[in-house]
C-alpha cells in the first residue's frame, strides 16, 4: 500500500499530542507569600554579612518572624496585605531599630493550582530609626513571590 | 515545403499532447459547504458540570485540498478550590484555512486528514468571587469583580473526517493553541478562556468531535498524473557489460 501521510508528520503530531495532553495534576509548588527581601549589608566588612543574631517582628504583633537567628543574609519580611504601611521591630546584634514600609498592594494570580496572592509596590523610601541601621536602599520596588532582592539594609 | 514541415511538426506536438492527456486520470471531486457541530463539549458537561463548551463551524471548499472556515461558540467555566473560586463566560470566533493532506485519489471528496490553521478571538467576562490568603498578618478574604475582556490566540488543529453516509461526516480535531494576548494585566490574567481553554498556560490543547453536514455545490475534475512506468531491468550478461548509444559508441558501466 502506498504511503498516504508522511511518517515524519505522524510522529511529530503524535508527539505534540502526548506533550499537550500530559498534565501534572493540581498541586501547588510555588511560593505563595510575597516577602519583601532585605539583604543585610555590614558597613564594617563592606559587604553582605549575616549579623550574629537577627530578631524581627511586626509592631504590636506577638508572632516573631526571626528570633535571635544567625546566618541570615537575606531577611524575608511579610508586608500586611490589607494595610498601606507595615512597621517592624528589627534587632541586629542586640541593638533595636524600627522600620516602616509604605506601599500599595494588588492581587496576583500565581497559578491555577496555587491561586492568588498579593504583590506590593514600595511607594516611598522606608522610614527607620538609626540605632544600628545607617541606611536603607530600595533595589527593586516591586515585591513579588519571586526570589528578587528588594532592599539593602546597611548596619 | 517549409510550411509542410511546420504543419507536420504541429500535428506531431498535438498527437503527443493527446497521448499525454490519455496518460492521466481525471477524478471528479465534489466541492462542499460543510456545517459541523461539536458534540464533545456538551457530552463532557455531563461528567463535569463546571465546563460547558458549545461550538459550530462552517467551511467552504476552495479546491480539492483547501477550505476556508469560521467557527463560533460559547463557554461557561467554573472552578473552585480551598483558597479561591473563579468564573468565566463568553463567546469566541475562530477563522482560518483547512488543508487536506490526502491526495484526491485517496480522499475522493469523502475523507479528510489534515491540518487547520486558525486565528481566534475570545470575548469573555472573568471574575474571582472569592479568594483567601493566610500569612503572618492573619487570614484575609477578598474578591476581584467581573470584567469584560478580549483575548487572541492562534491554533493548529490536525484532525480526521470520514463520510459515514451520503453528505454526512464525523471526525475529530485536536486544537493546539498558542495564547497571543489574554486581554488582561499579567497579575490578574484569566484562568480559562472561551475557545482557548486553560489560560494559565501559554500553550494548551483541546479536543473536538464534530458531526458534519456536507452540501456539494460544484464538482471539480482533478487530473492525477500516473506515475512514470519503471524501466524494466535488463539482466542479460552482454547488456550488463556494455550499453549501446545512438551514435554507436559504447558506455562501459
Amino acid at each position: 500500500m502506498r504511503k498516504v501521510v508522511p511518517r515524519s508528520l505522524i510522529s511529530v503530531l503524535s508527539g505534540l499530542i502526548i506533550i499537550l495532553f500530559s498534565c501534572v495534576q493540581g498541586s501547588c509548588f510555588d511560593e505563595t507569600e510575597s516577602y519583601l527581601k532585605a539583604s543585610l549589608y555590614s558597613n564594617s566588612f563592606s559587604k553582605v554579612v549575616a549579623p550574629d543574631s537577627l530578631s524581627l517582628y511586626g509592631l504590636n504583633r506577638d508572632s516573631i518572624i526571626y528570633n535571635k537567628t544567625a546566618e541570615v543574609t537575606l531577611a524575608l519580611i511579610p508586608l500586611n496585605d490589607t494595610a498601606q504601611t507595615s512597621t517592624f521591630v528589627i534587632k541586629i546584634d542586640g541593638i533595636t531599630d524600627t522600620i516602616e514600609f509604605r506601599y500599595s498592594s494588588y492581587p496576583h494570580l500565581i497559578s491555577k493550582e496555587c491561586g492568588y496572592t498579593y504583590y506590593h509596590h514600595l511607594d516611598s523610601d522606608p522610614i527607620f530609626t538609626k540605632h544600628i541601621i545607617s541606611e536603607v536602599i530600595i533595589d527593586n520596588a516591586t515585591v513579588t513571590n519571586l526570589k528578587i532582592e528588594n532592599i539593602t539594609i546597611k548596619y | 515545403m517549409r510550411t509542410l514541415r511546420l504543419n507536420i511538426s504541429l500535428i506531431g506536438i498535438l498527437v503527443l499532447t493527446v497521448f499525454q492527456v490519455h496518460a492521466q486520470d481525471t477524478i471528479p471531486i465534489p466541492l462542499k459547504i460543510k456545517i459541523g457541530i461539536d458534540v464533545l463539549g456538551p457530552a463532557t458537561y455531563y461528567s463535569d458540570k463546571n465546563v460547558l463548551n458549545t461550538e459550530a463551524y462552517i467551511s467552504v471548499d476552495l479546491d480539492e485540498s483547501k477550505a476556508v472556515m469560521v467557527s463560533v461558540g460559547s463557554s461557561n467555566y467554573k472552578f473552585s478550590q480551598y483558597n479561591y473560586s473563579y468564573m468565566s463566560s463568553g463567546n469566541f470566533i475562530r477563522f482560518g484555512m483547512d488543508f487536506n493532506l490526502l491526495k484526491p485519489d485517496k480522499s475522493q471528496g469523502k475523507y479528510w486528514f489534515g491540518l487547520g490553521l486558525r486565528y481566534g478571538l475570545s470575548s469573555f467576562n472573568s471574575e474571582v468571587p472569592f479568594f483567601e490568603k493566610t500569612g503572618y498578618w492573619g487570614t484575609i478574604t477578598s474578591s476581584i469583580p467581573s470584567r469584560k475582556k478580549l483575548a487572541q490566540f492562534v491554533e493548529i488543529s490536525p484532525g480526521v473526517r470520514t463520510e459515514i453516509f451520503k453528505n454526512f461526516s464525523m471526525g475529530w480535531s485536536i486544537g493546539m493553541r498558542l495564547l497571543v494576548s489574554s486581554g488582561s494585566s499579567k497579575d490578574v490574567r484569566p484562568i480559562y478562556l472561551p475557545g482557548f481553554g486553560n489560560a494559565s498556560k501559554v500553550i494548551t490543547a483541546g479536543l473536538n468531535y464534530f458531526l458534519v453536514w456536507n452540501i456539494p455545490f460544484k464538482t471539480k475534475n482533478v487530473i492525477m498524473k500516473k506515475p512514470a512506468p519503471e524501466e524494466p531491468e535488463d539482466n542479460t550478461e552482454g547488456n550488463k557489460e556494455n550499453t549501446g548509444t545512438t551514435d554507436g559508441s559504447i558506455i562501459r558501466q
